[in-house]
């Protein structure tokens, strides 16, 4: 596709576009207007602009607001703004990961909610690091599971093309280039020098059948649920002559890097093929910096040093990875000395932490955000304003502060800070009961009453959080609202049947993003045809669609 | 030959009862909310994957035909394989076994080498500070919850003193006595008494409470009965009289309770076990449940239920030797 061409439908969208807009902006005006006058000010606060809208021109903020989206990332902001303005969701907060750390180890959160054990770094003539989480694994093949807790254990021995730095920035790991070649191709230079811990090299041909591995159901005697983690990538093949490997993807696939950054661990074609699925979910065979020493299913698992590891050796010459379920136990054993790092401390414990003096706390916002959907297709939730009444009915930094003891950023858009496509002058809604109770006047559906569903000890505190949001709504004058707490798994199967219908009405649940960007959380969540969606907009969807048709920024390296 | 016959009338009945288990246990998962298939597919899996995946899982077969299949795999030794993990759910049930019957064990042994002296002695000494004391010991036994008293034992004896490890479970007995035998390096029992002794104190005390009442006032009784009356006027010892007369009689329903008992520190150890992160059959069952993987919650169940039966048939085997009233039909 010509650049020329690219410009005039990209005109044309956002034609359509603004359209939608003057309309959002017109159902905002009603409520913006008879507010109070102060909120609006500043970086936008509730209600009363729409990213295209022409009073968003007078705005203050770090950026010049997008009235003319061009790029990828602008496209995505204007998303977020919009979405904010619709309130498809209560917006709640951003989940941190909070580790507790022994002493006698260094090491910092990392955002996506991974341990790397490498960068695990003991002290004090400390040799081996072990690390409790809350769970084990669910297997040993990097390709067969979904879980934080597996992905924690594989990548100790396994490593994929691309990883990310602690701030969640891609940087190259196995490949050692990368970049687009044709909007539908991309390839990866890869490196010399890495070998499996069998002792053999590493080579392009392993590359590709890896991924292959998880994007096809014929290869690899694996149907992977992680084909939808490489979503856009059709297939990989090796370039003749070259020790490189083209990935590629169905249309132009923005994202595809920051995909080959979280996923798509790096196996040996000849191993896979010659072992049985059983041997290879009990034994390990990567390039990484630890090989496994020992392995009890569901107990622990032992690593040690590998030798030979293409970069510097791994600082800790053995590491153990083993589980509590209870986060007290962790907290225990942290305390008792017999572990350096606990996963998911509880607030409540973190005091206890801070004051023993043998170890400390370690926080890091993590890849989750916590929101409330609302059924945009049932009543009273068909009405904008009376989802922007749920928002600013609220008080959001309080559930922040005294439910989550500050380890948590409240949010006003679906996309978290940091990731591609957050728009820095989208803030929180502010708590406003006064305007709340009106605008649900105004909406015609005073006397509403609302059950909110929500799972329980599935997200930190969600309970908690959910009875605190009832409780709030419940003191509007005009709402009334209560709390049904659900087991998790009954409620996740009415969420995905892919049928709108069959979802409750309104409903407490998080999003784990570890892509770092805006499209994987708004186009299943928010797009018409998403497959977890509650909402419905042809600006949104076409915002999205215009997005997905422009290339990433972080596009080589 | 009575025993003979009694042994294999109960194991028939076993059989059928654990028929009833598998049947029962099979029949949950249907009345059960949530399915397994939205715990292994992420939120937004297509559809199509969900039916992937329920293929491969064998749910979308018929009732009866996944039923017929399990018990007939069953029979073969067969559990199927995990939803998770993709590996045999024997494998793992049994792999976690020898942890939960350790600590059942040991847990049991401790409540009665406590409780039996305890309950005499406070049975002999009626009304004393001793009785008193023993009393007030059962009465706080069988009103502190087990976990909370294994969450305080750890805060002591683990956090605070250093004396225990706070979970896991070190090296098993096993292990550990054949390093004394081969090596003669008691190490190796050292470190699992320091894994196992919190554990096994946090899951007796409730038991040893129990017993302790129980020996208590069957000695009460026995003591007062007219046998008792009718051994001392003979003239016998006291020290007879109370171990070898009363004491053996008031075991009939000890033995009982402790058979009983042992059946549910082998099912029923779950919140101990999750406490102190001991890798048994409870915490096997609570991971399932959570992950709905029914092939592991199944047969675990499945070897919780045989096991109860099989003590069952030992309790009613000894009591014979206890008591020669007891007559085998």
């Amino acid at each position: 596709m010509s650049n020329g061409t690219r410009e005039t439908i990209g005109r044309r969208r956002y034609l359509q576009a603004a359209g939608a807009a003057a309309f959002a902006a017109s159902l905002a005006g009603c409520s913006g207007g008879g507010g109070s006058g102060g909120d609006g000010g500043g970086s936008g606060g509730g209600t009363t602009t729409s990213g295209a809208n022409a009073s968003a021109g007078n705005e203050t903020g770090t950026g010049t607001s997008i009235e003319n989206p061009q790029t990828r990332g602008e496209y995505l902001q204007v998303a977020n703004r919009f979405s904010h303005d619709q309130a498809p969701w209560i917006f709640l907060n951003r989940q941190y990961s909070v580790y507790g750390v022994a002493n006698t180890v260094e090491w910092e959160a990392r955002r996506d909610e991974r341990i790397d054990g490498y960068a695990v770094v003991p002290s004090g003539g400390k040799e081996t690091v072990t690390i409790t989480q809350s769970q084990m694994d669910s297997g040993l093949d990097p390709h067969d599971h979904r879980e934080t807790p597996t992905d924690n254990i594989v990548l100790q021995a396994y490593e994929g093309l691309l990883s990310r730095d602690a701030q969640g920035e891609i940087v190259p790991e196995l490949a050692s280039e990368y970049e687009r070649i044709e909007p539908g191709r991309v390839r990866f230079r890869i490196r010399e020098g890495p070998t499996f811990h069998s002792g053999d090299p590493l080579t392009p041909e392993d590359v590709a059948f890896s991924i292959n591995r998880i994007v096809d159901d014929e290869v690899g005697g694996l149907v992977s649920p992680q084909s939808d983690q490489l979503a856009g990538v059709t297939g990989a093949e090796v370039v003749d002559g070259e020790r490189a490997v083209d990935v590629t993807s169905d249309g132009i696939n923005p994202i595809v890097f920051s995909l080959f950054a979280s996923y798509c661990d790096v196996m040996q074609q000849s191993w896979v093929q010659s072992n049985d699925g059983p041997y290879i979910n009990t034994h390990m065979n990567g390039t990484g910096p630890f090989r496994l020493a020992n392995y009890q299913e569901g107990v622990q698992v032992v690593y040690e040093r590998a030798p030979n590891y293409w970069q510097d050796p791994a600082p800790a010459a053995g590491l153990t990875i083993r589980s509590a379920d209870e986060s007290s136990t962790r907290v225990n054993q942290l305390l008792g000395g017999e572990t350096d790092l606990a996963v998911n401390v509880p607030p409540q414990d973190v005091n206890r932490i801070r004051d023993s003096g043998s170890a400390g706390i370690s926080p890091a916002p993590s890849t989750r955000v916590l929101f409330n959907a609302m059924r945009h297709d049932v009543e009273p939730f068909s009405s904008p304003e009376f989802r922007r009444a749920m928002n600013l009915a609220i008080d959001l930094d309080s559930i922040v502060e005294n439910v989550l003891s500050g380890f948590a950023d409240a949010t006003g858009q679906p996309t978290l800070e940091g990731f591609s496509g957050f728009n820095p002058q989208v803030d929180p809604y502010p708590q406003n009961v006064g305007k709340a109770e009106q605008l649900v006047e105004e909406s015609g559906q005073a006397g509403a009453q609302l059950t909110l569903h929500t799972p329980v000890g599935r997200y930190l505190k969600d309970v908690e959080i959910a009875q605190a949001v009832a409780n709030q709504i419940d003191q509007l004058s005009n709402v009334s609202c209560s709390v049904e707490q659900r087991e998790f798994s009954a409620l996740a199967e009415e969420i995905t049947t892919g049928k709108i219908e069959d979802k409750p009405p309104f409903y407490l649940i998080g999003w784990g993003n570890a892509t770092f960007d805006a499209s994987q959380t708004i186009v299943p969540l928010l797009a018409s045809n998403g497959e977890l969606t509650t909402f419905s907009s042809e600006r949104l969807d076409s915002l999205m669609n215009e997005a997905g048709s422009l290339p990433g920024d972080q596009e080589s390296g | 030959m009575a025993l003979g016959r009694f042994v294999l009338k109960r194991a028939l009945q076993g059989i059928v009862v654990v028929w009833g288990v598998v049947t029962v246990v099979f029949g949950l998962r249907f009345i059960t909310p949530g399915n397994p298939i939205s715990v292994i597919a992420p939120l937004d899996a297509s559809p199509e994957t969900r039916q992937a995946i329920a293929r491969e899982l064998g749910l979308n077969d018929p009732l009866y035909v996944q039923y017929l299949d399990y018990l007939l795999g069953l029979l073969q030794g067969d559990m199927g394989y995990s939803y998770i993990s993709n590996t045999q759910a024997s494998a793992q049930v049994f792999a976690r076994l020898p942890a939960t019957l350790e600590l059942a064990v040991v847990a049991t042994i401790v409540a009665v080498v406590i409780s039996i002296p305890l309950g005499v002695l406070s049975a002999t000494r009626r009304n004393e500070p001793a009785d008193y004391g023993a009393t007030l010991f059962s009465l706080a036994g069988i009103s502190t919850p087990n976990f909370w008293l294994g969450i305080m034992l750890v805060l002591v004896f683990a956090v605070q003193l250093e004396i225990f490890k706070t979970s896991g479970r070190g090296p098993g007995f096993v292990s550990a006595l054949s390093m004394l035998v081969t090596q003669g390096s008691a190490a190796g029992l050292l470190s699992w008494l320091s894994y196992i002794t919190l554990p096994a104190l946090a899951l007796g005390t409730y038991f040893t409470a129990l017993i302790t009442r129980l020996t208590r006032s069957g000695m009460l009784d026995e003591l007062g009965s007219a046998y008792v009356k009718a051994v001392r006027a003979k003239g016998l010892p006291e020290t007879l009289v109370r171990y070898k007369h009363a004491l053996r009689n008031t075991l009939v329903p000890v033995i009982t309770v402790l058979g009983l008992q042992l059946g549910t520190l082998i099912g029923g150890a779950v919140i101990t076990e999750a406490v102190f992160d001991w890798p048994g059959l409870g915490t096997l069952v609570i991971t399932s449940i959570t992950a709905r993987d029914w092939p592991i919650l199944q047969g675990s169940l499945v070897v919780i239920g045989v096991g109860f039966v099989l003590i069952n048939i030992a309790v009613d085997t000894l009591y014979a030797y206890v008591n020669p009233q007891v007559v085998y039909e």
